[in-house]
């Protein structure tokens, strides 16, 4: 058990994540770019550069730094998970303790193959996103035919 | 008990009636405005408000008595039905091995009949019962919670209880007070106290200061006074009679001064158990229990209660006799090293110099709120630091961490959902990382800035 999880996401999940951070910097750049007008000198300069700056770092490094850091693995008795960018966190899950898993997949993951699986516990669900979706069936069936063998309240 | 329908106790005729006026009490209340009240206020108009009235309470009892005649329960080998409803009839079937516990509950008017709503409860989740049966006689209730009993344990003998006395319930009340009802009320007066200040500027402002500034404190006052008799009242309505006994593999608890609450919970589905030393309780040495239900997630929070107040030197007498399979000790906690201090002052110091330095800066306050918000951000980092720790013996698990209250978990480490170990960028430059094990929605025992080493020993034999 001690030993980290080695499976990892699907490779193209950088590719979702750039995206979703290319996003969510072009609104604040373009937010920052229309108050930068209200502005003048080195503030003004400062609200157009700072946002690019933040959004070619965010798009070019965190996705990468995320995805070398999500690895996750279902042992017989539980699931090992371990994801953060800089806070680097790793979750065992009993898996007598898994109330329901479910696999979900946006139009997105659909048009790259991949699928979100989300594990339920009765204190709250885990999730391991954008895996192939041959791994997420795999891991919604590993966790089925383990879960009623341990049944217990 | 016979298996062919019964119907509920007569008092039933009494609740659907109240029910029926509760459900259709705004449609009522629309139809009474404009029909009685809308050709201004006369004698006829009086005359026909009060026909409305009659016409009304004429429905109500009318629905009562055609919901009580069309309500039929029984019980047979596979479980307990109920069968309601005049024209869409509804057919509810619990097997009896899937029972986890009848509650009861008493309301005003179910008290003054002397019958009881039973909630048949399967652990399916949500507060009521599966089956509600809204009016039954004593003497039913006990009948069938030896049926649905005999199942698990044949003779359900009454063990060790405790009881909350007059006075532990006026202590309880008197120091309820969470900080947590005043905190928006505060705010709120905090938003008006600026908005008034922004008004008058200058030297207006200044020469309204002084008595304006004690008329807000009157109010904090007035408000915080009501705060407290609010909240005083929600204890004594809440915990009035609280009485906690086990009985074999369960916990009944009963509780309530207008409705009465009795319920029952298995011991199995007890995940943790919560002493919460509340601020104005820990000074005098007492505290409160909580626990964590799973399958109860959405009850209010009285419902979690084991006891409402305790001194904290008998917790683990109680817990010995009350609920073994989780009592354990409150000292001799393990605390993070050291070296980890630092942690725990810094955020609070970072958030008072945030709020300290403007008002020095440009309220013109002078430097003595900032010194006086950071030595209280430092003495919360301190006493965060001092009230954290751990200890993992035979299996037991026993955190304690403070935010507001001081709250030590304790809980078999097996009974948890999950268990993480998080290192942010700073942490694992002063080999720290943080501790939490998950064992219900509102449970989680976390410690924050261990040696990560220890951390991770921990975090293993947690795995294990």
């Amino acid at each position: 058990m001690s030993a980290e999880p080695s499976r990892t996401l699907a490779p193209s999940a950088r590719w979702v994540w750039r995206a979703e951070q290319a996003l969510t910097w072009g609104v604040l750049v373009a937010i920052a770019a229309v108050a930068s007008f209200q502005l003048d000198g080195a503030l003004a300069v400062l609200a157009r550069v700072l946002p690019i700056a933040g959004l070619l770092a965010c798009v070019a490094v965190v996705p990468v730094l995320r995805w070398r850091n999500w690895r996750w693995e279902v042992h017989p008795q539980a699931i090992d998970i371990r994801h953060g960018t800089l806070t680097v966190r790793r979750t065992l899950i009993p898996v007598v303790r898994v109330q329901h898993v479910e696999t979900s997949r946006d139009v997105l993951e659909r048009s790259l193959g991949l699928a979100t699986v989300k594990i339920h516990t009765a204190a709250g669900s885990h999730e391991i996103p954008l895996l192939r979706a041959a791994d997420a069936g795999e891991v919604r069936d590993r966790i089925a035919d383990l879960a009623p063998a341990a049944d217990e309240p | 008990m016979s298996p062919e329908p019964r119907r509920l106790h007569r008092a039933g005729i009494l609740v659907y009636a109240l029910a029926t006026l509760r459900e259709a009490a705004i449609p009522l209340l629309a139809v009474f405005l404009v029909g009685g009240l809308g050709g201004g206020f006369d004698e006829r108009a009086l005359l026909r408000a009060v026909a409305f009235t009659v016409a009304g309470a004429v429905f109500a009892a009318a629905a009562g008595y055609v919901r009580w005649r069309t309500t039929t329960w029984w019980v047979s080998e596979e479980g307990i039905h109920r069968r309601s409803g005049l024209v869409s009839i509804k057919e509810t079937d619990v097997p009896l091995g899937r029972i986890q516990s009848l509650d009861v509950e008493q309301g005003p008017l179910q008290r003054a009949f002397a019958v009881y709503s039973l909630h048949v409860q399967t652990g399916g989740g949500g507060a009521k019962g599966e089956i509600v049966l809204e009016a039954l006689a004593r003497a039913d209730v006990e009948r069938l919670r030896e049926l649905a009993g005999a199942r698990r344990s044949p003779v359900a003998a009454p063990g060790p209880e405790r009881r909350l006395g007059r006075r532990g319930l006026l202590v309880a009340a008197l120091t309820a007070g969470q900080l947590g009802v005043l905190l928006p009320v505060l705010a709120a007066a905090g938003q008006l106290g600026q908005s008034l200040f922004d008004e008058r500027r200058g030297s207006e402002a200044v020469g309204l200061l002084p008595d304006a500034a004690s008329e807000w404190a009157l109010a904090a006052a007035v408000l915080l006074a009501v705060a407290w008799l609010l909240s005083m009242l929600g204890s004594v309505v809440a915990f009035a009679g609280f009485r906690v006994r086990r009985e074999s593999d369960r916990l009944r608890i009963r509780r309530g001064l207008l409705a009465r609450r009795e319920a029952t919970v298995p011991v199995v589905r007890v995940r943790a158990v919560e002493v919460v030393e509340g601020v104005l309780r820990r000074p005098l040495g007492l505290a409160a229990l909580r626990m964590e239900v799973i399958g109860h997630a959405d009850e209010a929070a009285p419902a979690k209660t084991l006891f409402p107040l305790l001194a904290v030197r008998d917790v683990r007498a109680f817990l010995d006799e009350l609920l073994p399979e989780l009592a354990d000790d409150l000292d001799r906690l393990e605390p993070p090293p050291r070296r980890a201090l630092r942690r725990y002052l810094v955020p609070p110091v970072v958030l008072a110099a945030v709020v300290g330095a403007p008002l020095w800066a440009f309220a013109g306050a002078g430097p003595w709120p900032l010194a006086v918000a950071l030595a209280a951000g430092a003495g919360y980092g301190v006493l965060q630091f001092r009230a954290a720790g751990w200890r993992l013996e035979d299996g037991r698990l026993a955190t304690r961490a403070m935010r507001v209250a001081r709250i030590t978990v304790l809980a078999p480490a097996s009974r948890r959902e999950s268990h993480s170990i998080g290192q942010t960028p700073l942490q694992r430059r002063g080999d720290l990382a943080d501790l939490e094990v998950e064992f219900g929605k509102q449970t989680s025992a976390r410690v924050r800035h261990l040696d990560a080493a220890t951390a991770a020993a921990l975090w293993e034999r947690i795995a294990t």
